[in-house]
């Protein structure tokens, strides 16, 4: 028999595996929750004048181009189809504002800058882009169109950061971008153009910064190893449009500093171009801004103040004003401007972020400036005495999310020089950004609400710099462990990794070179391994770091622990990766340690561990990412181990869909085929235990870096926490984890999801203008998901909800769209009869909530049907006992049932008003019936005015009648799911006495006199009047007429 | 309709290669989907009755009523209630009686542009060089997990409409809209789906439309019960009445 069951089993047909790609699952939509409060790095500004008004393009470092056309109040990202976010240059066509060129990959080179693919054009002011070539480049940093010939395009090439390459330098096409030919190459594989400058007099004449730069994972060079080692930067200038070059050094034009050189900035005085002004990282002191009067013959060295010098891999752009040529800003740390031409600056930061790096001067009124920093976008209308905050561009940058478990849930996370927030997940009427709270400071990374005291919360800056907050007051205490007696310094990553312990609450871990534990929020750490790195003594040098300007902010600190992760199956087992390539595992609580990354096969060497993940579902599953892209290698490295790391399936195929280097893996809470893979360039899933990866694009989330991910326990929500878009969630992810191979070969198919809240019924927010980001909320509906293969065109596809003993509750319109689709219902029954009135009584145009429970949902798709549960819940955050909503629900009911009899009593009222008039119409003016008709119409009209308010005219005026004080009540009773009060329940009854009144009254004048008015009517010949019935009317209104 | 399924999966079986397909094919392939030129122009009158499904259970019965050449009427309704916006192919007019007022008024700018497009009675694409429209082949882009061609159709007043057409079935499955409304763009998206036969030409009976990027919850829907053809409409009904002419109670 079990032989029978087997070959039965065996002999079944299997389904037909069916590719999940990336339009199968985004239709389980994302909402961005922002935030725009902190914001994000702005790397490139332009904007033009069209007619009256300004179209502004802003270019994200790693959240995209945005448009606005109305000068900055809204803005709507443009270039989100595209394949890379990070945008280096953006410039406009100065002969047609609708051609617009972008250079992907910003340039202001700091650790975590992101990568792009090329130089981009759209010919319709943004709407559409072509990839016009350039795609080793990596970075681009400016764009210039030279005003006489737009066909004729430069672009200044810094090229890869982290590898030799090629591909950088000047580039010139004259075709409009379908060829580029290089025409000032760098003098080694590691030299590019760091900034260009053109005389829009003479657009032939070209000034040209290159720069020699160098990135590791362990150390940055702008320039070359050390303050004194060669360099192949220089400043060039053409005259020719590019076509030759003349190197201006201080040999060639007197004034400038002798080399070596790291970073050169270079700009034109539009309004006297003979002035050009060069920042130049010279060998201090000479590192300064230069200045010649006479196109670069001869120069001046002039200010080299703190916000001059001071980083300038990060900050290396000069603006001239359009109209005045002594007039320059220099975006630094801080914003700073000159007046007298480059001799001395002033700050002008005022309120805003700081980290500065382009600006834009409106050429109509140079008072009007733009700028771009490290926290937004602003705006000034004083020459940058004062700032504007822009409240509505949500580029924000996390590292990290984590959520907590209040209801409904808090998303915690670090941003790249913007602290680390919190903020809810929903928020009545929507999460604004001032429901965004910042918690700590400096730049944030990993950050966790204390699972002990939600009243606390850990968070870090760079450098390990961990605190524990106090939720409420805001009150800090740096818990950072601290070197030993002559130990050396602690090496703690710039994203110091903090865990959470799944297991024991209140065990938190933290990496530098070693492992800590505290079980006593961080009042005493335990060190619970040696030194897990490779302490490779030559990437430990970061006081050398920097080239020509030493720079060492912990962004290059290596040979540090940068992931950590507790087995939730067993807290003995702890994984630690580092970030100069070990894969440490311990599987007695720290007593021992074993590294495990060669048994890896094909992962590069030295690989950064960006993320350890072990599994939920047995002890020896540990999914680990691999991050290469400082060596070069931007290609993604996933892997699973099931037997503690001994060996390992490779999780990405050369041939795989996934791009971009990997930052993080999560393995679903529920399904362990379910993978969750975030890359530099956007959010993979896999259904199948990672054989297949689809690209998520729900809710139009774009390629941005996918940093960090976290799975809602109880929700079930993916938070997303990208670098450049803020935060996305996925609402309720179960469906996917009902993506088996039979339902995706399905025609159709519903799929499960969370038990539905019926949420509490709130209101919130306020007007904010059209400024102001607004994350939405989840829906307040009840949310179906469901499955097609295809999409469906022709024929009926409708979905009806039906209660316990089949009745149709409501039918709902549906998503055709093949894949995933969600359509949702809202939960309530049938909107009551309301009479017609003056105006429409709002507070009645929906039904009353059903009740929690189970109802069955069916789906109608040409001639099939399918079915599912919906189950209901109340909100947990809600008191109201289910007598309560009951008696709610039942008042809700009798009301309807009042106003059901109000609309049947009006009906008559003008039913028998029409007829009377109709028939006065067909006698003579002076007829006595017909004065006897007129009046009896007006005694009708009388007694409906008793019920519904008449007055008309589109003023307030105020007038109530029985229609009103119902529907209002209604209106009460509807949207508050508990009990009603008393008064309520006694003004249900008045006002149904009321109307009882009225149609005595009216059944009375009826009884007494239409016997009378159709006698005479005969008499007329006229057709007698009959009132309609209660059943006639039922019968009329069922049939929709 | 069984035949005409079968109709267009051949046709989709014979699928041009992209390379091969231009404006005037995939539009002449969509005419033939739809029924073919000489039942679409067949159709003198359309009666579209149906709900509209808000977010949070608003519900409200529309109607709309197109008539060659350019007149239309559209109807919603609430307890009892009907607001009117219509066209006459020469004035747009509007009641809005939910506030007390029920005097007709002009529609506003915004509104005047809706209504051009519905009240054009093919559609923009149907004899699109006499209407002065300008229709580009753009390639073929995912939309909503189905392959579909792009045609961009800009009409005279400057609206440009992306209309998406599935590349099996050659109906549009979605629309995207571009107006341009005292000089700043609004944008809208509209699905589209269950298509029937009405007199031998299909035409969708479900649609869903909000502001471009907005959640389906935040956009509105519209199921039609019915959809009837030649039925007498009297050209008064698209023209505007007196003062106070909407419907009293």
């Amino acid at each position: 028999m079990k032989l029978f069951l087997l070959l039965l089993i065996a002999q079944q047909p299997t389904a037909p595996a069916v590719k999940v790609d990336s339009e199968t699952i985004s239709g389980l939509g994302a909402r961005n929750i922002g935030s725009a409060a902190m914001s994000g790095r702005i790397a490139a500004l332009a904007a033009v004048h069209e007619d009256a008004r300004l179209t502004l393009y802003v270019g994200a470092a790693s959240g995209g181009l945005w448009k606005s056309v109305n000068g900055g109040t809204t803005f709507k990202p443009v270039f989100d189809k595209q394949p890379v976010q990070s945008i280096g240059a953006v410039t406009i066509d100065p002969k047609n504002p609708k051609v617009i060129w972008v250079g992907t990959g910003e340039s202001w080179m700091r650790n975590s800058v992101s990568i792009g693919d090329g130089i981009y054009r759209s010919d319709d002011g943004g709407e559409n882009w072509t990839n016009m070539g350039l795609r080793e480049s990596e970075h681009i940093v400016k764009i210039l169109v030279d005003p006489t010939a737009t066909n004729t395009v430069y672009a200044c090439v810094p090229g890869k950061l982290w590898s030799d390459s090629d591909e950088r330098g000047v580039y010139r096409t004259t075709d409009g971008g379908k060829t580029w030919s290089k025409v000032l190459k760098g003098g080694n594989l590691s030299t590019g153009c760091s900034m260009m400058s053109m005389d829009p007099s003479n657009s032939k004449t070209l000034y040209a910064g290159m720069w020699d730069f160098r990135r590791k994972g362990w150390t940055f060079r702008s320039g070359g190893d050390s303050a004194t080692a060669p360099s192949a930067s220089g400043l060039f200038k053409s005259v020719d449009g590019g076509a030759t070059w003349t190197e201006l050094t201080s040999t060639s034009a007197s004034g400038l500093p002798a080399k070596p050189w790291g970073r050169v900035a270079v700009s034109v005085a539009p309004s006297k171009p003979e002035i050009v002004y060069a920042f130049i990282e010279a060998v201090p002191p000479l590192n300064a801004l230069y200045r010649s009067d006479n196109g670069g013959k001869t120069w001046q060295i002039l200010d080299r103040s703190q916000n001059m010098i001071w980083r300038p891999f990060y900050f290396a752009n000069l603006i001239v004003d359009p109209r005045d040529p002594d007039r320059i800003y220099k975006p630094d740390g801080g914003l700073i401007v000159s007046t007298d031409g480059g001799k001395s600056f002033s700050g002008i930061s005022g309120g805003a972020h700081g980290d500065f790096h382009d600006v834009w001067v409106d050429p109509s009124n140079p008072d009007h400036l733009i700028t771009g920093d490290d926290g937004g976008l602003w705006f000034s209308y004083d020459a940058g005495n004062k700032w504007v905050k822009n409240e509505n561009l949500p580029v924000s940058q996390f590292y990290h999310v984590s959520v907590d478990m209040d209801r409904p849930y808090n998303v915690y996370g670090g941003l790249q020089d913007n602290s680390s927030w919190v903020g809810p997940s929903e928020y009545p009427g929507g999460i604004t950004n001032h429901q965004w709270e910042n918690m700590y400071g400096g730049d944030g990374f990993w950050m966790f609400v204390d699972p002990t005291d939600p009243d606390y919360l850990y968070a870090e800056y760079q450098g390990g710099e961990i605190g524990r907050v106090n939720r409420k007051s805001h009150e800090t205490r740096n818990i950072r462990p601290l070197p030993r007696y002559q130990e050396k310094k602690l090496r703690f990553n710039w994203n110091t990794p903090i865990h959470i312990s799944p297991t024991q609450k209140g065990t938190i871990y933290l990496g530098a070179q070693v492992l800590f534990r505290s079980k006593d929020f961080g009042q005493t750490w335990e060190r619970i391994s040696p030194d897990l790195t490779t302490n490779d003594p030559q990437k430990q040098r970061q006081e050398q770091s920097g080239g020509v300007t030493v720079d060492n902010s912990a962004a290059e600190m290596h040979t540090t622990i940068y992931a950590i992760a507790e087995s939730p199956k067993d807290p003995q087992v702890i994984w630690v990766g580092t970030d100069d390539g070990n894969l440490q595992v311990t599987r007695d609580g720290g007593k021992t340690w074993a590294n495990v990354v060669a048994n890896i096969p094909g992962l590069p060497k030295n690989a950064w561990v960006s993320s350890v993940e072990p599994g939920h579902f047995a002890p020896g599953t540990i999914y680990a990412t691999f991050d290469v892209h400082t060596f070069g290698d931007m290609r993604p490295y996933a892997y699973r181990s099931t037997d503690f790391g001994k060996t390992w399936t490779a999780l990405v195929a050369p041939d795989s869909p996934v791009r971009g280097y990997a930052h993080v893996i999560k393995e679903d809470l529920v399904d362990s085929n379910l993978l969750f893979l975030g890359t530099e360039l956007g959010l993979w899933i896999s259904v199948d235990g990672g054989k297949q990866w689809a690209h998520y694009k729900g809710g139009d989330l774009p390629a941005v870096a996918v940093r960090d991910l976290a799975i809602h326990p109880r929700d079930h929500d993916l938070v997303i926490g990208t670098h450049g878009r803020g935060i996305w969630i996925v609402d309720d992810i179960t469906p996917l984890r009902a993506l088996t191979p039979d339902i995706l070969a399905s025609s159709a198919a519903f799929l499960p999801g969370r038990p539905t809240i019926e949420r509490l019924q709130t209101s919130g927010g306020w007007s904010n203008g059209d400024a102001m980001y607004v994350g939405p909320n989840p829906p307040g509906d009840a949310v179906i998901t469901y499955y097609q293969r295809r999409r469906h065109i022709f024929g009926d596809m409708k979905l009806g909800v039906y209660d316990a003993s089949g009745k149709l509750l409501g039918t709902m319109p549906t998503s055709k769209r093949r894949g995933l689709s969600r359509v949702t219902w809202s939960m309530r029954l049938a909107a009551p009869r309301v009479p017609p009135a003056a105006s429409a009584a709002f507070g009645a145009t929906v039904g009353p909530r059903v009740l929690p429970g189970t109802y069955t949902v069916k789906l109608t798709k040409d001639t099939a049907t399918y079915t599912t549960q919906l189950v209901l819940v109340p909100d947990p955050r809600g008191t109201h006992t289910q007598e309560e909503r009951q008696a709610a629900l039942n008042l809700a009911l009798k009301i309807s049932g009042t106003l059901t009899d109000m609309t049947f009593a009006v009906e008559r009222m003008n039913g028998m008003r029409q007829a009377l008039d109709d028939r006065a119409g067909k006698l003579p003016a002076n007829d006595g019936l017909t004065r006897r008709l007129r009046t009896a119409s007006g005694v009708v009209d009388s007694l409906r005015k008793k019920i519904v308010a008449t007055k008309e005219g589109g003023m307030i005026t105020g007038e109530e009648r029985l229609r009103e004080n119902l529907t209002d009540l209604y209106g009460n009773i509807v949207f508050y799911d508990g009990g009603p009060t008393q008064t309520e329940t006694e003004r249900a009854d008045a006002v149904a006495r009321e109307l009882a009144d009225v149609t005595r009254d009216f059944d009375a004048w009826t009884s007494r006199e239409l016997a009378g008015i159709n006698t005479a009517l005969r008499g007329k010949k006229l057709e007698p009047i009959v009132l309609i019935t209660r059943e006639q009317w039922e019968g009329k209104t069922a049939a929709g007429q | 309709m069984r035949s005409t399924l079968l109709k267009i999966t051949a046709l989709a079986v014979c699928a041009t290669p992209l390379s091969a397909q231009s404006v005037d094919s995939i539009i002449g392939k969509y005419i033939q989907a739809s029924g073919g030129i000489a039942k679409i122009q067949a159709l003198q009158t359309l009666r579209r009755t149906g709900k509209y499904t808000g977010g949070g259970g608003f519900e409200a019965v529309v109607i709309q009523e197109n008539k060659r050449p350019t007149s239309v009427r559209e109807e919603f309704s609430i307890q009892g209630m009907t607001g009117i916006n219509a066209y006459d192919g020469r004035d747009g007019w509007k009641i809005e009686p939910w506030q007390g007022k029920r005097d007709p008024e002009s529609l506003g700018e915004d509104e005047m542009h809706g209504i051009l497009d519905d009240a054009d009675f093919d559609g923009p694409l149907v004899n699109y060089q006499a209407k002065g429209n300008k229709v580009e082949f753009q390639g073929t882009e995912q939309i909503e997990g189905s392959d579909a061609y792009k045609l961009k159709v800009t009409r005279p007043n400057g609206d440009v409409s992306f209309y998406y057409l599935d590349t099996e079935y050659y109906v549009p499955i979605r629309i995207d809209t571009q107006r341009m409304i005292r000089g700043a763009p609004q944008e809208f998206e509209t699905s589209l789906g269950d298509y029937k036969q009405v007199n031998g030409v299909y035409l969708p009976f479900s649609s869903e439309s909000g502001a471009k990027g907005s959640s389906s919850t935040d956009r509105g829907k519209i199921t039609y019960d019915k959809i009837e053809a030649n039925v007498p409409l009297d050209n008064v009904r698209f023209s505007r009445p007196g003062a106070g002419g909407g419907a009293r109670p």
